[in-house]
């Protein structure tokens, strides 16, 4: 199977998704299309795999493509992120292929339509509240319950994500958002730049949900406890393990859960990144993203006999046989590495260190010397990445925060 | 591939790089060194702007590859040994988006 099939990958110039999903397209030996929002390097003599689209319009990107694919027919278009996933379905619904509907997919990338279209489908989800950023920030703290969260409407990875439990809080929030929504490197347009959302703090244990929508069933992939706790100020995600510890009762009500918003939403086709809340009120939805895990997290995840989650995500997309969705038996867990503080990353010690550490299988350090580094809310990247793989979850979790220790970084 | 082929097309390659390939990468500050072709695989490393460069994995697979696979059709594969990890100065760097 393979050899013919030409697929187009939607790859943003900065993401970490690049290796894993190239790699995936070329153990299913497809006919591979990239194209990114800057043009290559390599554009001009590769023009049959190579293309320049405006993610940020997805209706002008599907007629580019759709004018581009006259003479070279597509099988399959995948995005791999937030952005890319809005025009991956533009272009999917234009040219017949397998995907959910626009509509869906931007109901899921605005954090408000999401929530509205949750909430009225009974989905549980924290109170919330779309403020513009044109509003007193005094006036407005009047309107919401605390502790609430407030955050961008559009952003990911807890980007912006801050906890206020006061009425001054609010206001240091509510302008470090509005500064952040002003940087030169986040590209919001539209109503997302202009609003933010505040919601109610809700207690509880997180998770995240990886899953596969197959013609609207939703099919559990990973579901990842999020072992340190989040409760603010920020909201910085480090540990992922999996499979989760929580009963079976749970993790069976944090399937529905994220079933039933996925239904609401009306996505359909293709991978989801739910994060939920869960107490004793059940879970709670945060987010439901019509895209895969991000960072280089996927790498914890094999499935059957070895198939990583990106072909998974690109078979389905192609319509080919999928063996199995079942997760290797082993626990598995990954650290995003925390920025401490911003600054200029002058050196790394400790990496042989850290992979030398009983059930750490990897550790990729992608931040470089001399990159400068921004930790939350205002950043956007990790230090690195801490693989581990051992009998139990527990032992996971030991083995990366043992690695994570042996780490030494330089930053001034 | 016979021995005696094999200086043939390294050569090849090797002009398909100072000539193409070279000369477009280096738009982004990279470059790319050719370190051999065994069993018509080419083995290479890219440097500059392209060692760590979050886009370094688009512009090998769908830009190098494709190029060389067309202009010398007995490539079968472009297989990359940089170690990004050692970039000081890639074109693009990544984030979780």
């Amino acid at each position: 199977m393979g050899g013919s099939a030409r697929l187009l990958l939607l790859l943003p110039t900065r993401t970490y998704r690049t290796e894993d999903f190239v790699e995936a397209a070329r153990t299913l030996g497809v006919d591979l299309v990239c194209a990114s929002e800057k043009p290559s390097t390599m554009e001009a003599l590769a023009p049959g795999s190579l293309l320049t689209l405006d993610f940020a319009d997805p209706d002008g990107a599907a007629a580019s493509v759709a004018e581009w694919s006259t003479e070279r027919p597509l099988a399959a278009v995948v995005g791999v992120d937030d952005v890319t996933a809005a025009a991956a379905a533009a272009i999917a619904d234009r040219l017949g292929l397998r995907a959910s509907a626009p509509a869906a997919v931007a109901a899921a990338r605005d954090k408000f339509q999401m929530r509205q279209c949750l909430a009225a489908a009974g989905v549980s989800v924290p109170r919330f509240r779309k403020i513009s950023l044109a509003e007193n920030p005094v006036l407005a703290a009047r309107g919401v319950e605390f502790p609430c969260v407030l955050k961008p409407l559009t952003l990911s990875a807890s980007r912006g994500v801050i906890r206020a439990n006061t009425t001054e809080q609010f206001v240091v929030a509510f302008k470090r958002i509005a500064a952040l929504l002003a940087r030169d490197d986040v590209t919001v347009t539209g109503d997302a730049a202009r609003s933010l959302l505040a919601e109610a703090y809700v207690p509880g244990l997180e998770v995240a949900l990886e899953g596969l929508l197959i013609d609207g069933g939703l099919h559990v992939l990973a579901l990842f406890d999020k072992p340190d706790p989040l409760e603010g100020p920020f909201f910085e995600e480090t540990i992922y393990v999996t499979p989760s510890r929580l009963p079976e009762t749970v993790q069976r009500a944090i399937h529905d859960t994220t079933t039933a918003a996925c239904t609401a939403l009306g996505l359909t086709q293709g991978p989801i990144h739910a994060e939920l809340r869960v107490n004793d009120d059940g879970p709670w939805v945060l987010e439901v993203a019509a895209r895969s895990i991000g960072g280089l997290c996927s790498r914890t995840l094999r499935f059957g006999t070895g198939m990583t989650l990106e072909e998974i995500i690109l078979r389905h997309a192609l319509g080919w046989s999928i063996a199995t969705l079942e997760r290797e038996r082993p626990a598995a867990g990954v650290m995003m590495v925390p920025i401490p503080r911003a600054g200029v990353l002058r050196g790394v010690r400790g990496v042989d260190e850290a992979k030398a550490t009983r059930h750490i299988e990897d550790v990729v350090i992608s931040a470089h010397v001399g990159q400068d580094v921004v930790p939350l809310p205002d950043g956007w990247q990790y230090l690195g990445f801490i693989f581990a793989r051992a009998d139990t979850p527990t032992a996971v979790e030991d083995a990366l925060r043992i690695a994570h220790a042996r780490l030494q970084f330089t930053i001034d | 591939m016979s021995e005696a082929a094999a200086p043939d097309l390294k050569t090849r390659v090797q002009d398909l790089i100072d000539t193409m390939i070279n000369p477009a990468v280096a738009g982004h500050g990279g470059f790319v060194e050719l370190i051999d072709v065994q069993d018509n695989r080419v083995y290479l490393t890219m440097g500059g702007g392209c060692q760590g460069c979050g886009a370094a994995d688009v512009t090998l697979k769908a830009g190098i590859e494709r190029l060389i696979k067309e202009e010398i059709p007995e490539v079968v594969e472009v297989l990359d040994t940089t170690d990004h990890s050692q970039g000081t100065n890639p074109y693009y760097t990544a984030g979780k988006s």
